[in-house]
């Protein structure tokens, strides 16, 4: 064909691409700042800190169940298990939060490790174990010495810093989560995991290593969560096995991921912030009402809108595909 | 019109008493079939005398039971499906596989994620083989919005993309229309110039007549000849096997 | 070991068995014929038992005599709901994941509106049988000379039982003998073919979908019997037993969640009876994982579901 227009093309490649970032960051940047400027503003910290943690658990829920097309029904296990990582470090062995918080985050991928062989596992059977194995992570801590998780009354940290330490750190976990989808999303890994997705055995034809790949998502995945469950543990101070292993936070994790749109780096954010706010809407009028709004809400989007806010504008307008991350 | 091969031509792909098995049936009974470079074996049958299954088994998508496969003289048996590609098989599917939800350009990536090649030389090529099956402009358009005659066309300009050198073809003419047809047979003729070598599964005989070098015939899951077009043609067993019964 | 307690969790076991087994079946005719994993299928049974609750407390209707009408609102509340939740979920990407979400989504709005009617509080379910209990047998010097041991069983749960096993049979013959069932059957097995031959596919599974709501309803109302108190919030445990169930006795095969659940109640009620209580309730998932990874088509089934 006309090389010069191949040329022409690939220039204008290069543009969308550093179009898509300069949106990208700048929400990203706005985020960093609107959150930052929260606690000096002395704004309502728990419920910003909130947002913040429901944003980068639905961004890493995106990297298995937006990328890899992998659904973790029990995912709030990776979260449970974080906080009661930080909180056993702080309260039986003394380690600072500074160093608890990443033991959480190496607890969440060790959690990964060991629950690999699941991803043999496809669809709904994937989903059926992911949700027992996290009952049976409930159990375990509920069933561990006294002296150690607490049992089923769980532990209290008591406030031990500055409230605002713990909401900054939120904040730095929220950043490097939104960092590596970007990353993800633009990077020859993402490609092969979103091959993966749509298709499995023809990627594996086409010489993309699956095993390897989606151990890799899987790993970031529960990166994530373990972080967020330390931060959140150290930023409350108490926990117990049923909200630390509610699988309420599973569902609100996907259902805010796939609101924005899973598989888009921009869904998860857009989703959250959109649901967030209604809940909180939702909450002060409804109280009782709270979780059938939720409900539906699930319900309605997953009838109406199976891929999202950004999701369903990418596919009724395919041109503003390029300039979304 | 097909050209012996060449004696001093390698074997590229070689089967040897090859079994699978689903519980009590032999898909796959102790099938020996090779592929020289250079040429494109057919590989002929009724609907389900195990063609497919037999190519899965060379993929590695089944793991066979007995019997060994070999890729350029590599044990390929018990390898990975992505193992065997970087051995250089590449394979189209019967139904065409897509990666729905990425772009076309996207698609065509996919075999070369491995590539030391930066991305703008990866754009340059995904260009030219998209261009060559005349799916360039839709390059941004995701993989779905295609029709089902332009996906057989994304799977064969991602097999060029992929540019292996042994090609497994699953019913590659199957609910094509004739001009698309006569597009793939002159692809696969060019190939065969530039040196690959094919492996074609299908029971449309016309095709498969006109492009083979070498013909196996299976039939329940056996080999029950195998030769040159003419041979194979005029083999009894072979007529019976496809009037019989 | 104590005998009277081991032979009491034999007895627990087949009557809760059966229970999880009817379960089992419902959720399985589901996801067989629909491809459909009911997140929500707790909830359903707490429904039943709720319905039996309005109608002994409200009307003074016995609970076994509850049973019909309890079937009868439950299939024409499954047919509707039917056309309302599932043909719009053919259009998403991954409709099996879809609907387990979808199902998650009413399961919440479920439990929302029984704990809004009936609040949070765990309530009796008074009704009445004469006798009270029945001995099922004497074992002689159980606690050591001349002091024998008596298996006591609620009338109740022997009534449960016996009503389970019809319904069972009743199931069965359904599925094997009669058209409509046939027809379940064969969507199971093929889905498609189905539609060629003439089946309208969409009557059949809101059937399908009427049916599972029925028996699960009908399971609240046995579930009443057996343990006599309702709680809004136990739906999900149910569920989470269901899917033990299914997963035992092979996805989408009524007939293997029959054993499967018999099996799960009896290894449940002796954990019981043998370990510690947070241990017992581990084993089920235990178990669950297990097969799954090592016989994923179920201990019953056949491969032809996957």
């Amino acid at each position: 064909m006309q090389d010069t227009g191949v040329a022409r093309d690939l220039r204008a490649e290069h543009r969308a691409q550093a179009t898509r970032r300069i949106i990208w960051y700048t929400l990203v940047v706005a985020v960093v700042v609107g959150c930052g400027v929260v606690p000096p503003l002395g704004g309502n910290l728990s419920f910003w800190f909130a947002l913040m943690m429901w944003v980068t658990l639905a961004t890493g829920i995106n990297f298995i169940a937006g990328f890899t097309g992998y659904m973790p029904f029990g995912y709030v296990a990776f979260y449970g298990v974080g906080t009661y990582t930080t909180a056993v470090l702080v309260k039986v062995v003394g380690v600072s939060e500074y160093l608890a918080v990443p033991a959480s985050g190496l607890a969440g991928v060790l959690l990964a490790l060991l629950l690999a062989p699941t991803l043999r596992l496809s669809g709904i059977y994937f989903a059926i174990v992911s949700l027992s194995l996290a009952i049976i992570c409930q159990r375990a801590v509920a069933l561990m010495p006294e002296e150690i998780t607490g049992g089923s009354h769980g532990i209290n940290l008591g406030v031990r810093t500055v409230r605002e330490h713990g909401y900054y750190a939120m904040l730095l976990v929220l950043v490097a989560a939104l960092g590596c989808a970007a990353w993800l999303a633009e990077s020859r890994l993402g490609k092969a995991l979103k091959a993966i997705r749509d298709d499995p055995e023809a990627a594996d034809a086409m010489g993309v290593d699956v095993a390897r790949s989606r151990l890799a998502a899987w790993c970031m995945a529960a990166l994530f969560p373990g972080l967020v469950g330390g931060v959140q543990a150290w930023f409350t101070g108490a926990l117990d096995p049923v909200t630390a292993f509610d699988v309420l936070v599973t569902a609100k994790t996907v259902i805010y991921a796939m609101a924005g749109g899973l598989g888009t780096v921009v869904g998860p954010l857009v989703g959250t912030v959109v649901l967030v706010w209604v809940d909180e809407i939702i909450w002060q009028q409804f109280p009782v009402l709270n979780n059938f709004l939720l409900g539906l809400i699930i319900a309605l989007l997953i009838l109406f809108m199976p891929r999202g806010l950004v999701g369903s504008l990418m596919q009724r307008y395919p041109r503003i595909r390029r300039y979304v991350m | 019109m097909s050209v012996a091969p060449a004696k001093a031509a390698p074997t590229v792909l070689g089967v040897r008493g090859l079994v699978k098995r689903f519980g009590g049936l032999v898909a796959v009974d102790r099938v020996d079939l090779d592929v020289t470079q250079g040429t494109v074996v057919g590989l002929i049958g009724i609907n389900g005398a195990g063609k497919t299954t037999l190519m899965n088994c060379i993929n590695g998508i089944y793991r066979a039971d007995a019997g060994s496969v070999h890729v350029h003289g590599t044990d390929a048996t018990h390898m990975t499906p992505h193992g065997i590609a970087h051995l250089g098989v590449g394979r189209t599917f019967q139904v065409p596989r897509s990666f729905n939800r990425m772009t076309l350009i996207d698609n065509l990536m996919v075999p070369v994620l491995d590539s030391s090649r930066s991305d703008d030389e990866l754009f340059e090529q995904a260009a030219a083989c998209l261009a060559q099956v005349d799916l360039y402009e839709l390059r941004h358009n995701h993989a779905e919005e295609l029709s089902g005659g332009q996906q057989k066309l994304l799977e064969l300009a991602r097999l060029m993309m992929f540019d292996p050198s042994i090609i497994l073809l699953d019913e590659p003419f199957a609910g094509v229309n004739p001009s698309l047809c006569r597009l793939m047979i002159a692809q696969v003729e060019r190939l065969r110039e530039a040196g690959k070598s094919f492996l074609l599964v299908s029971h449309d005989l016309t095709s498969i007549y006109r492009l083979s070098d070498r013909i196996y015939v299976l039939n329940q899951g056996e080999v029950i000849a195998q030769g040159g077009v003419d041979d194979v043609k005029s083999d009894p067993r072979v007529i019976e096997a496809y009037l019989g019964n | 070991m104590n005998t009277v307690l081991l032979i009491n969790g034999l007895v627990g076991g087949i009557v809760f068995g059966a229970i999880y087994a009817l379960i089992g079946c419902s959720l399985n005719v589901l996801c067989g014929v629909l491809r459909i994993i009911n997140f929500a299928h707790g909830e359903f049974v707490i429904a039943g038992t709720f319905f039996a609750y309005v109608l002994l407390t409200a009307l003074g209707i016995h609970p076994l005599l509850g049973l019909p009408v309890c079937a009868v609102t439950f299939f024409i509340a499954g047919y509707a709901l039917y056309f309302v939740l599932i043909p719009r979920l053919a259009r998403s990407d991954e409709p099996e994941t879809s609907s387990f979400l979808l199902m998650f989504g009413v399961s919440l709005m479920l439990v929302a509106v029984m704990l809004w009617i009936f609040e949070a509080d765990i309530r009796p379910v008074n009704f009445s049988f004469d006798p009270i209990n029945v001995t099922l047998m004497t074992i002689p010097d159980a606690y050591g000379e001349g002091r024998h041991g008596r298996v006591v069983v609620p009338t109740a749960r022997i009534v449960a039982l016996a009503v389970n096993a019809v319904i069972i049979i009743g199931l069965t013959w359904f599925l094997y003998r009669t058209l409509p069932g046939k027809a379940m059957r064969a969507a199971i097995m093929n889905r498609d073919a189905v539609q060629v031959v003439g089946i309208n596919v969409q009557r059949l599974s809101a059937a399908a979908f009427g049916l599972a709501a029925a028996l699960a309803g009908v399971t609240g109302t046995l579930l009443a019997l057996v343990v006599p108190s309702v709680d809004p919030n136990g739906g999900a445990d149910i569920t989470l037993i269901g899917f033990i169930v299914i997963v035992l006795g092979g996805l989408g095969h009524p007939v293997g969640a029959l054993a499967a659940g018999i099996l799960f109640g009896l290894v449940e009620q002796l954990a019981t009876v043998l370990m510690p209580q947070a241990a017992a309730q581990m084993v089920g998932f235990m178990i669950l994982v297990a097969v799954i990874f090592f016989r994923p088509q179920g201990l019953f089934g056949r491969a032809a579901l996957r």
